[in-house]
C-alpha cells in the first residue's frame, strides 16, 4: 500500500461524510467507513474493521462533548447501559478475530439491511409525542426507577424543554449486549441499534437517544479497539485520515442536528444502507462461494 | 456553557459529571487530532509503500521505537500515538465520571461506572494474556 496524496484526500472526504451522517443518526460511521473501505479502497475487511472501530471513537467525542454540553445526553442511562454494551464489545471482539473474512462480510451485510429497514421504519421521528407530553407519562419498571432514569432537554426545533421518563431497562440492557457484540465484530458503533432501543423501547427520545448513543459507542469501541490494538490489527496510517475525516465530520453533524426535521434524511439513510448491504453481500458470496452478483454502480 | 441548561433538580445535581465528562472528550478530541493531523503530514511529505501485517505494526510497540520514531518525526509513531490517545480517552472519561459521581455522593452510579471500568481492565488483562 503506498501512502498517496490522492488516497489520504478520497479517505479523508469519505470519512468525512461518514462522520457526518453519523453526527445526525447517533451512530459512529463506522457503518458507512467499513463498506467504503472494503468496496472502494480494497483494503482487507479485518484492517477495515479495525481502523472502523478507532474511528468510531473520535466520532464519539466530536458528537459525543457536544451532545454533552447541550445537556442532550442522559448521562446516568449512558453509564448503565455502557456495563451491557462494553461485554458485548468484548466478545464480539474476540469472535473478529477468529472469524473467517467471508462471514463477517455476511454479517455486515445483514446488519446493513437491518438498519435500512430500522432507519425506514422510525422516519417519522417523536414530533407528535413530544407536541402531546407523552414521554414524561409512561410508567416505569422498577429497575428504570430504581435506577433513577429520567431527565429532560431543550428541543430547539420543538422550541420547548422535553420532559421524559425510562423504562425498559432490561430490554435495553439486553439489546446494548447485542449492540456491542456488532461493534466488536464488525468496526462498527452499534449506535443505531441502541438508537432504535431506546427510542422503540425505553421512552427515550430520538434525540436524547442519539446523544445518550453518541456517547456510549466511545467506550464501546475502546474496548474493541483495545484488543485490536494489541493484536496489531490496527493499521495506524490508514487510521489518521480516517479519524480526521470522522472527527470534522461529526462536529460539523452535530452542529445541526438538533435543529434538524430528519424524515428526508433518513429515506436517504435507508437507501444508503441497502446499497451498501448489497456491495457486502456481493463479496462475502465471491469469496466464500466464488458466485457473482451482478455489479449495482 | 449555558444553553439548554434545565432546571429540574437531578439534571443540576449532575452538573459536575457533565462538565467534567465535557472537558474530558474535548480535550481527548484536540489531543489526538494534533497527533493525526502530524502524521499525515510527515506521511505526504515522505510518501512510501506501508507493509499491512501485523509483525510489522507490531514492532512498534516499544518505548526504544517509540522514543526514536518520534525523535524522527516517524509518521506511522505520530499516527499511533494519536490512536492510544483516542482510545485512552473514553477509559478516562469513564474514571472521571466516577469521581465526579462520587463528588455528587451518587454512589449508586460510583458503582454502575466502575463495573464499566473493570470491564475495560478485564479487556486489557484478556488480550495481554489470552488471546492474541
Amino acid at each position: 500500500m503506498t501512502y498517496s496524496y490522492s488516497f489520504v484526500l478520497w479517505l479523508f472526504v469519505a470519512a468525512n461524510l461518514a462522520g457526518f451522517l453519523g453526527a445526525l443518526l447517533g451512530v459512529g460511521g463506522g457503518i458507512f467507513i467499513v463498506p467504503v473501505m472494503v468496496l472502494m479502497f480494497h483494503l482487507p475487511i479485518k484492517i477495515a474493521v479495525a481502523a472502523s472501530i478507532v474511528s468510531v471513537i473520535a466520532t464519539s467525542n466530536a458528537g459525543g462533548s457536544s451532545y454533552v454540553d447541550q445537556r442532550i445526553t442522559n448521562l446516568r442511562l449512558a453509564m448503565f447501559l455502557e456495563i451491557a454494551t462494553t461485554v458485548g464489545a468484548l466478545s464480539g471482539a474476540v469472535l473478529a478475530l477468529y472469524l473467517k473474512a467471508w462471514v463477517m462480510l455476511m454479517v455486515f451485510a445483514v446488519l446493513l439491511a437491518y438498519m435500512a429497514w430500522a432507519a425506514y421504519s422510525t422516519r417519522n421521528l417523536d414530533d407528535q409525542r413530544i407536541a402531546r407530553g407523552d414521554f414524561a407519562r409512561t410508567r416505569q419498571d422498577r429497575l428504570s426507577a430504581f435506577l433513577k432514569l429520567r431527565g429532560s432537554y431543550h428541543d430547539l426545533a420543538a422550541g420547548k424543554t422535553v420532559e421524559y421518563v425510562v423504562t425498559g431497562a432490561p430490554i435495553g440492557t439486553f439489546i446494548a449486549y447485542l449492540a456491542g457484540l456488532a461493534s466488536g465484530l464488525l468496526g462498527v458503533g452499534g449506535g443505531v441499534i441502541k438508537v432504535s432501543a431506546m427510542n422503540r423501547y425505553m421512552n427515550v427520545p430520538m434525540k436524547v437517544a442519539v446523544g445518550t448513543s453518541k456517547l456510549m459507542i466511545g467506550v464501546t469501541a475502546a474496548v474493541g479497539s483495545i484488543l485490536f490494538f494489541l493484536a496489531g490489527m490496527i493499521h495506524f496510517m490508514v487510521v489518521a485520515p480516517v479519524a480526521l475525516g470522522t472527527t470534522l465530520g461529526a462536529t460539523l453533524g452535530t452542529m445541526v442536528m438538533n435543529r434538524l426535521k430528519s424524515v428526508a434524511l433518513k429515506w436517504l439513510f435507508a437507501a444508503l444502507m441497502l446499497y451498501l448491504a448489497y456491495g457486502m453481500l456481493a463479496q462475502a458470496l465471491q469469496l466464500g462461494f466464488g458466485v457473482h452478483l451482478p455489479r449495482v454502480s | 456553557m449555558t444553553k439548554g441548561k434545565q432546571p429540574e433538580r437531578e439534571v443540576v445535581s449532575e452538573d459536575n459529571v457533565y462538565a467534567d465528562v465535557y472537558r474530558v472528550l474535548l480535550g481527548g478530541m484536540i489531543a489526538s487530532v494534533l497527533f493525526f493531523l502530524a502524521g499525515v503530514v510527515r506521511a505526504l511529505m515522505h510518501p512510501q509503500p506501508v507493509p499491512l501485517g501485523s509483525d510489522w505494526i507490531r514492532s512498534h510497540y516499544h518505548w526504544g521505537a517509540l522514543v526514536d520514531g518520534l525523535k524522527a518525526g516517524d509518521a506511522t509513531t505520530l499516527a499511533m500515538l494519536g490512536t492510544i490517545l483516542l482510545i485512552l480517552t473514553p477509559v478516562a472519561r469513564v474514571l472521571v465520571s466516577i469521581y465526579a459521581f462520587f463528588v455528587d455522593r451518587d454512589y449508586q452510579y460510583v458503582v454502575i461506572t466502575g463495573i464499566v471500568f473493570l470491564v475495560i481492565v478485564l479487556t486489557v488483562v484478556l488480550a495481554h494474556f489470552g488471546l492474541t
